[in-house]
């Protein structure tokens, strides 16, 4: 069926004949490669110094930041360490004052059974 | 193949009707069609340095061009509206489809009533006048699948092109 050549094939093939592209076409696709683009390119190399200063300033203040921010956060730790020692500080005399009077009942009682 | 501008500007030229009336005849829109085109020589220009042959570009661009559109009009019917349909109203044609009726013949008419994938199939039997086996190796499709499409898309064309005959004899 397909293999044989009827007139209703022979009318597919004559209005099937390609046609032909709009006006221009042709120089339309040739703007669009990139060679025909290249002129921006000249916008790109002015551009391109900006934008590594950007990039530059960025990282910069990106990288001083985060120095800050570790500045910062050792001196608050260091902080809070001083805090934590002090406690343990006044805890251990607390303890030791504790200690001595338990100590000073204990010798106490001991001289009271000895005279008895 | 010579990546030279003036040699890519004379490839474009030799194929620009063959690329935009597949592209035209798969969308039924010109406009949609030479964007398809445009692209298709764009992404060949990107492919020059693995071309060979002149008949390497042609095929090459057959095939682009087939799948290109065939895409475009899947991205279409899903954006706007389902491709079902397209095979509704009348001769089965969509409203966008019919605006640019006036500018299309008999069988371009006939042919967007196809489903696209016999579109395809068609375009390159008539309008690029390849042997089943060629459209195979082309489309990437088995041999048995070109066949089917081609015995029921002029089956579809036959019973269609009747119908409107008759139609336009009655009046």
């Amino acid at each position: 069926m397909v293999d044989r050549i009827d007139d209703f094939e022979r009318e597919l093939t004559d209005q099937l004949r390609p046609r032909s592209a709009p006006a221009g076409f042709a120089d339309r696709v040739m703007a669009r490669t990139p060679a025909a683009r290249a002129p921006h390119r000249v916008w790109l190399s002015l551009w391109r110094p900006v934008s590594w200063a950007a990039i530059a300033a960025l990282v910069a203040v990106t990288v001083l930041g985060g120095v800050e921010f570790t500045r910062r956060q050792r001196i608050a730790g260091q902080h809070a360490r001083d805090q934590v020692v002090l406690a343990l500080r006044i805890a251990g005399l607390t303890l030791r004052d504790v200690q001595q009077k338990i100590n000073q009942d204990d010798s106490r009682q001991d001289n009271s059974n000895t005279t008895q | 193949m010579d990546e030279s501008p003036q040699q890519f500007r004379a490839i474009v030229e030799r194929h620009q009707g063959r690329v935009y009336s597949i592209a035209f005849r798969i969308l039924g829109d010109s406009g949609a069609a030479e964007e398809v085109a445009q692209d298709v020589f764009l992404e060949l220009h990107r492919a020059l340095c693995r071309i060979e042959t002149e008949d390497h570009a042609a095929a090459w661009l057959r095939r682009v061009a087939c799948h290109r559109a065939t895409d475009a009009l899947r991205r279409r019917a899903a954006r706007a509206d389902t491709i079902a349909e397209e095979y509704k109203d009348g001769m089965g044609l969509r409203p966008a489809v019919r605006e640019v009726i006036p500018l299309l013949n008999r069988v371009e008419q006939l042919l967007l009533t196809l489903p696209p994938a016999q579109r395809s199939v068609m375009l390159l039997r008539y309008q690029e006048d390849l042997e089943p086996e060629d459209i195979a190796i082309e489309l990437d499709m088995p041999l048995a699948t070109v066949r089917s499409h081609l015995q029921r898309a002029l089956k579809l064309l036959r019973e269609k092109a009747q119908r409107t005959l008759k139609e336009y004899s009655r009046g």
